[in-house]
């Protein structure tokens, strides 16, 4: 089968592999129908996550039809067609039980190497390093699902793929942003980034009552999709000081929450402490630049929540401890733990409170993978999401 | 047991013979370099006196110099636990078995003490010689929240203490082969499967 394989920063490779076939009594093999290349991917794609190694294959946001199944799997059958968290979880352990799915601690066959950066290993995830299992990912033919009986979602047939597919991860994660910002009547939500999972946290803000909801970016069409598909107020902050203009908008308080839907592989404009964090990073002295970060928790008003959606991996510098004690603001975070918002989110889309696909600017065939991540990371032709198929 | 001491007594020996050396080829010929050498070799002797190297001490290795099995003189200690969601008699069950023990070593295993539902432990023999011992504790989690299972391992590495230092650095020591033990056994416990990759496709070559 073909599929997308890492061979170094900046060198991806699809290529011809053997098909994945049934390892455990609970797996299921799936058939690619549609597949995206996430705003993580590119963490991957520019090098940025340790742990990868020379063929692997990528992929976390995937969806198909069940082509085999493993004698443990009793909930699905052949033909089915299906959408797959991308947190691998067992449903059985401790976190799993508290829905905390992306905890799982039974599906990582590579804990030790999260534990020696982490502390403790998170879940196991699909085509995201051997970090986090080294797992085949997604973008492919054909998939092997672990634990298949507890994590995919069988579609109704009214709905499209790219109604669905997005429920494997970022519309799930910007939901959970938007959920660990505990938002209260009146509330303003600030949202960092407006990748598709920054989009979907200012919809899902929306959905569960935000009074206001401000997008920061850099890009026109991004900002223009917060501001005309989801009536977002905007800051451009290559025009703005996002401090000042949040002041502004806010009454002199703050937003209430801040969602961080960028990550480590944040920009600023002109900016003295992005240069520090570039070179640092360049020095491989600091593993993430938290730009965004420092930014949200530095401008949320004094006794509010930072919900971090955006991907971290190691360490960071000049964390903003001060503002966050004295100020008494909480940091709520986490992989998503998709399994838990499936079926509610499902719903929503079947009874057309939301349609994931407004995101979507790019088709393209999994052959033209590698265009499509240099698309994608480089914003051209005002790149948003990229969905694949084989 | 001391706990601070990560020094086997072959250790302690080298340390002591290249801890004079040095300082002896410090003193045959004082230079500003050779004297530094001889600050080195006093740390050296310094280290086999109080039986602990400052650099191992993140490693987690730790010497018993009287282990309670009469045929090893010394051993270094392993302890390990895990929190696993099932009742303890399920857990006891399941480490009963004989090839579920976690042994480090291949050879015989003779199980010396198994107190039903609390405690199994064993010796790994080869021949006459002692390979390793080691023990299992069951123990109910608080609040309902499964079993804990407190894991003892002692053993005699090949190397010494620098020996067992490398094999932790890379990877392959027995504390990783009894911490992977337990957390394999506790995904067939609670998932009915362990968690694995072998055998799917790469576009390695």
């Amino acid at each position: 089968m073909r599929a997308v394989c890492w061979h170094d920063k900046l060198d991806l490779r699809v290529e011809s592999v053997p098909e994945p076939r049934i390892l455990n009594p609970r797996d299921a093999i799936v058939r690619v129908s549609a597949t995206a290349i996430c705003g993580s991917d590119l963490h991957l794609y520019g090098g940025f996550v340790p742990g990868m190694v020379k063929g692997d294959i990528l992929g976390h946001e995937f969806m198909g039809e069940v082509v085999d199944l493993g004698p443990g799997v009793k909930n699905l059958s052949i033909g089915e067609r299906v959408v797959v968290p991308f947190p691998i979880a067992c449903g059985n352990c401790f976190f799993c039980r508290k829905a905390m799915f992306s905890l799982c601690e039974n599906s990582n066959p590579n804990a030790a190497m999260a534990e020696k950066l982490w502390g403790y290993s998170p879940c196991g995830i699909y085509g995201y390093s051997h970090l986090l299992g080294g797992y085949a990912g997604g973008q492919a033919e054909y998939v092997r699902v672990p634990f298949a009986d507890v994590g995919p979602l069988k579609v109704p047939a009214a709905l499209s793929d790219e109604q669905v597919l997005f429920l494997s991860d970022i519309l799930p994660t910007g939901y959970m942003a938007a959920e660990n910002c505990s938002i209260q009547p009146g509330d303003t939500v600030a949202v960092w980034g407006c990748g598709p999972v920054g989009l979907f946290a200012i919809a899902s803000a929306q959905l569960l009552g935000a009074e206001r909801v401000i997008a920061i970016d850099r890009f026109p069409e991004r900002l223009r999709l917060a501001a005309t598909k989801l009536g977002a107020d905007t800051i451009d902050y290559t025009e703005d000081n996002v401090t000042e203009a949040l002041k502004e908008l806010t009454g002199g308080r703050g937003p209430d929450a801040c969602i961080d839907a960028v990550g480590m592989e944040a920009h600023a404009h002109h900016s003295l402490a992005y240069a520090y964090d570039r070179m640092k990073q360049a020095m491989l002295l600091e593993s993430d630049r938290p730009v965004a970060l420092r930014e949200a928790i530095m401008t949320c008003r004094s006794g509010g929540t930072i919900s971090v959606a955006g991907v971290y991996g190691g360490m960071i510098d000049k964390f903003p401890a001060g503002a966050l004690m004295n100020r008494s603001l909480t940091i709520r975070t986490g992989q998503t733990h998709v399994q838990r918002y499936m079926r509610p989110l499902l719903a929503r889309i079947e009874k057309g409170e939301i349609d994931p696909s407004f995101i979507i600017t790019h088709r393209m065939k999994l052959e033209n993978a590698p265009l499509a991540y240099r698309m994608f990371r480089d914003k051209q032709d005002d790149c948003i999401k990229v969905v694949l198929t084989p | 047991m001391p706990r601070k001491q990560n020094l086997m007594r072959a250790d302690r020996l080298g340390y002591v013979v290249g801890g004079i050396a040095l300082i002896v080829w410090a003193l045959r010929r004082p230079t500003l370099l050779r004297t530094g050498v001889g600050g080195l070799g006093g740390w050296l002797l310094y280290q086999a006196y109080t039986g602990s190297n400052p650099m191992f001490r993140p490693l987690g290795i730790r010497v018993n110099p009287q282990p309670a099995d009469p045929d090893v003189a010394e051993t270094i200690v392993l302890d390990e636990a895990i929190t696993i969601s099932r009742p303890r008699s399920d857990v006891y069950a399941f480490w009963r078995r004989p090839e579920h023990l976690p042994t480090i070593t291949e050879g015989d295993v003779e199980v010396t003490r198994d107190v039903e539902g609390e405690q199994i432990a064993w010796r790994a023999m080869r021949g006459a010689r002692m390979l390793h011992f080691g023990a299992l504790e069951f123990r109910d989690a608080p609040g309902g929240r499964g079993t804990i299972v407190a894991a003892r391992l002692e053993y005699q590495p090949a190397g010494g203490s620098l020996g067992d230092a490398l094999a932790r650095i890379s990877g392959r020591s027995p504390q990783r082969l009894l911490v992977d033990h337990l957390r394999r056994g506790r995904a067939i416990l609670e998932a009915g499967e362990a968690p694995t990759t072998s055998g799917q496709p790469t576009g390695r070559r």
